[in-house]
């Protein structure tokens, strides 16, 4: 168990929790003897409800996210692990899967109960099948193809709330009793900039060889806090979370704490209590110090904070070396386009791989796909397009991208307005419609602002000097909205009367074309009054 | 002289609006451009093709596979001759036009001199003299070149440009009797666009009337053709989309389904965004019966000698209650009213109202009593 808050910057203080169980399972990867996969694995710390999840919708692994706000890679730098605003799963599915939608659409239905979230809104037609931009992170039989075992959805317009969190409270051993779930407080969390909670679930080797697999099942919440609503640029544990900590999980084997104090070289702050260790990290050209916290479970009351010295006030924020931003072009309701900048900003060329994502009712026309204003641009290297349907399937583009250094990068894609049928608009239609966020998968050349774990890791301390030649990150831009073209809801008999007497106006005089014949009938002298009425009953009684 | 100086103006304003600033804005209008003809979408469908993406995977292409590698060749080739290219076409189907209605009133005079004798003593005045119908052809002509919607609709350069000529020369080939010109012109616009089907009917009235003979081995004949033509149509298609019949799915799918609803100057969209879910198959059913075949029968008793105001009557009926109409085919129609100028001053029920004029005289009078006339 981890938790981890990074020094405050101007935008605010930034708490990352973490919680890892390694379920040892007797899982065996030998295929020939299938009968011995039905030995379902022990779920001593681990919940059986996800276990079950995953054997029974054989997913190999799995991620999911339920996030409030937007993160700002520009001036927050990065997470350890990124999140789509809303919600988001994706997960692999066991090549033994035959019909993996089939299998998809019951993953996210099962989900959906669990975590109490709108994921059963994942249909076929949000759902995308990323080429290039995911790969799993776990020990998986199916490294060349895993593609086409992946299902990926995000939910942009879903709202993330307490009942979201009990949930995931309780696939937590201690569940919220003891440990550092039992600092969040929902009345208190939800108050934040940005908060995100996800589960995490991967497939780890138990040895050397592989021959057996545990099941990884980590927790994470990631919380920044505003200096403006916390009205003090000092922080406590009493002021973030509204209590201190009282011990860690008695079935923890580790409870720990980490405070990233790089800055305090420059802008200084004292922490109290003192920490237990102060730990340097060289990692990729970063140096990091970070402060440890061992949490024991009977350590007494815990209330971690931070005075601030007397003048700091300037802080220069340094962007990271790679960061992005999304914004939707256009007026009117006919035609617009959907705008993301990468900006790289280090010394050399960064390869990405950008993913967008547009709902079926946004249709991007691929031909309007223009990269730094131009048509045909030399740094896209590889591309991907599968275009969407009506109501069936979204549009998804994937472009492999090279970065020259220093240097911004704009990517642009015209899309049409659609008019949808009445019952297809979302409650409140004249909110807008969100478009979920791109991804992208970037390899950077540096660690500076990386976090993240290194790709074996499972606990925060394996990215002590875990330098290598690049840091692989998967990154979400910030949704967009538009606001599609909306009906006159409260009309639908007028218009139906309407086209319908249209239909009758022609109807009708080609019927009598077509059916009557042109004849002479007498009219005769002028009729009087009397006459005229006895006309009309005798006409009656015909 | 000032037949082809109308042509000159009319491909010069064509060819110079196209070449202007508000092209951009006339070929997004959703009056002038739909999802079926739009040229934005041909050129997504051909840059798909190009990057070997099948365009008929997603949503954005419902142009028949034929027009996509021919308009994918010419982009390749020479993307500049694009407005030269639509230009002509428009004038080639003014043309053809034309040559229609110029056959059209000679058939109308040859007719009139057969039944001359039936027609009333004090009507024989209402005959058409020669000088009204010599104007008729220019009235075609100068309606569809100068008409505003065609030529919106050749600036636009939408694909019903194409159907346009392809309705044309059908209905020319079929007056002067080439059966096989004629079908397979309407075999490829009922490939484009469905629903120029019904137009199989006077057609293959009026090829029978042009060749003289059998009357119904010509109709079976004619009908004959026309299936091959389509069926091979359909099978070319199939073959440049590597043997896949999933384009079908994507063109008459896309006409009869009515998926999309963006806003155009028919009924459909309007009608199918607020019905309600449970009787949308109903209605499209309805909607579609009533572009598609309701009228067909009835009209063809009718007017089966004048198959020439049968094919009037179902070019305008499925302009207007097709699933994507565009101003193009509107266009198209209003220049074959022309045609029936002679009718105008009768109005309602024109044709009939003459024709019983014409057998019984102006004279209003049953049994010597004023008496009037009335449908029954």
């Amino acid at each position: 168990m981890i938790g981890g808050v990074p020094p405050p910057d101007p935008g605010g203080g930034y708490v990352s929790d973490q919680n890892s169980n390694n379920i040892p399972s007797p899982m065996d990867m030998d295929s020939t003897r299938p009968s011995r996969k039905r030995q379902i694995e022990h779920s001593h710390l681990a919940p059986r409800s996800l276990r079950e999840v995953m054997s029974r919708f054989q997913v190999e692994e799995l991620h999911l996210t339920l996030t409030e706000g937007q993160w700002r890679h520009k001036q927050w730098g990065y997470p350890v692990l990124d999140a789509a605003p809303g919600a988001e799963l994706y997960a692999w599915f066991s090549p033994e899967v035959t019909n993996i939608d089939n299998q998809w659409k019951k993953l996210t239905s099962t989900l959906a109960g669990l975590f109490c979230a709108s994921l059963n809104f994942i249909e076929n037609q949000n759902t995308i099948n990323p080429q290039m931009s995911l790969w799993p992170s776990g020990a998986t039989e199916h490294l060349s193809n895993s593609s086409s075992y992946l299902r990926y959805a995000s939910l942009p317009r879903e709202i993330v709330c307490t009942e979201n969190l009990t949930p995931w409270k309780k696939l937590l051993p201690c569940e919220s009793s003891h440990g550092f779930s039992s600092l969040l407080n929902s009345r208190l969390i939800h108050n934040t900039n940005y908060h995100s909670v996800g589960v995490h679930v991967r497939k780890i080797c138990a040895n050397t060889a592989c021959t057996e697999t545990f099941i990884e099942i980590k927790q994470t919440v990631a919380l920044v806090y505003d200096f403006k609503i916390l009205n003090s640029i000092n922080w406590s544990f009493k002021l973030l979370f509204g209590q201190g900590l009282l011990g860690g999980c008695p079935l923890a084997s580790s409870s720990k704490i980490y405070i990233d104090i790089t800055s305090n070289s420059t802008t200084h702050f004292k922490l109290t209590p003192p920490p237990n260790k102060i730990v340097e990290s060289h990692r990729g050209g970063s140096e990091v110090t970070l402060a440890i916290y061992e949490i024991k479970p009977d350590t007494a009351m815990l209330n971690i904070a931070a005075k601030q010295g007397t003048n700091n006030r300037v802080i220069l924020n340094i962007p990271p070396p790679l960061y992005f931003n999304r914004y939707v072009l256009g007026y009117g309701k006919e035609f617009g386009g959907i705008v993301t900048e990468i900006v790289n900003n280090y010394w050399a060329p960064i390869d990405i791989v950008l993913s967008e994502n547009a709902p079926w009712w946004l249709p991007i026309q691929l031909s309007t796909l223009r990269i730094n204003g131009k048509a045909k641009s030399k740094l896209v290297m590889g591309q991907y397009y599968s275009p969407g349907r009506s109501r069936q399937k979204p549009y998804h583009l994937e472009l492999l991208l090279r970065l020259p250094p220093k240097s911004t990068t704009t990517v642009t894609i015209d899309f049409e307005f659609v008019f949808l049928k009445w019952q297809e608009y979302p409650p409140d239609a004249n909110h807008g419609f969100y478009i979920g966020s791109a991804l992208i998968t970037a390899n950077l050349p540096t660690a500076k602002n990386f976090t993240g774990l290194p790709i074996e890791g499972v606990t925060f301390d394996s990215i002590f000097n875990a330098s290598k030649p690049w840091y692989p990150a998967v990154f979400r831009t910030n949704g967009a909205m538009v606001s599609l073209p909306t009906p006159d809801f409260s009309m639908p008999y007028n218009v139906i009367c309407l086209a319908c007497t249209v239909v009758a106006l022609a109807f009708g005089p080609l019927h009598n074309i077509c059916t009557k014949e042109l004849v002479l009938k007498a009219t005769g002298a002028p009729l009087g009054l009397r006459q005229k009425l006895i006309n009309l009953f005798k006409k009656k009684q015909d | 002289m000032a037949v082809i100086l109308k042509y000159i103006i009319a491909g010069l304003v064509r060819f110079w609006l196209i070449h202007t600033d508000y092209w951009q804005t006339i070929s997004n209008r959703v009056e002038i451009a739909t999802p079926l003809n739009s040229w934005k979408r041909l050129i997504e469908g051909v840059y798909l093709y190009d990057n070997s993406i099948n365009p008929y995977e997603g949503d954005s292409f419902h142009e028949s596979p034929i027009l996509l590698i021919f308009f994918h060749f010419i982009l390749k080739q020479a993307p500049y001759i694009m407005p030269m290219f639509f230009t002509i076409v428009d004038l080639l189907t003014a043309y053809f036009l034309y040559k229609t209605s110029k056959e059209f009133v000679g058939l109308l005079e040859k007719n009139q001199e057969k039944n001359k004798d039936d027609i009333a003593n004090e009507s024989k005045s209402m005959l058409l003299q020669g000088s009204q119908l010599s104007e008729v052809p220019e009235y075609v002509l100068s309606v569809f070149l100068f008409n505003p919607y065609t030529i919106l609709n050749c600036v636009g350069m939408t694909t019903t440009v194409i159907q346009n000529l392809f309705l044309s020369v059908s209905l020319w080939s079929a007056v002067t009797g080439y059966q096989l010109i004629s079908c397979g012109c309407i075999a490829f616009a009922t490939h484009q666009a469905l629903y120029p089907i019904t137009l199989i009917v006077p057609i293959s009235i009026l090829l029978a009337d042009a060749n003289k003979g059998c009357n119904k081995c010509s109709y079976i004949r004619t009908l004959l053709v026309f299936v091959l033509c389509w069926g091979f149509l359909i099978y070319i298609s199939a073959y440049i989309m590597d043997g896949s019949y999933d384009y079908v799915y994507n063109t008459y799918g896309f006409i009869l389904n009515v998926p999309d609803l963006k806003p155009n100057i028919g009924l459909f969209w309007y009608f199918f965004t607020e019905m309600f879910e449970h009787f949308r198959l109903l209605f499209v059913c309805a909607f579609q019966i009533n572009a598609l075949v309701l009228y067909v029968v009835p009209l063809t008793l009718r007017f089966r000698n004048e198959p020439m105001l049968l094919a009037t009557v179902l070019i305008t009926l499925s302009a207007i209650f097709r699933s994507y109409p565009c101003i193009g085919d509107v266009g198209f129609y209003l220049a074959l009213l022309p045609m029936w100028k002679p009718l105008f001053s009768y109005l309602m029920f024109a044709y009939l109202k003459r024709e019983f004029t014409l057998k019984h005289g102006t004279a209003r009078l049953v049994d010597g009593k004023p008496a009037k006339l009335v449908l029954r």
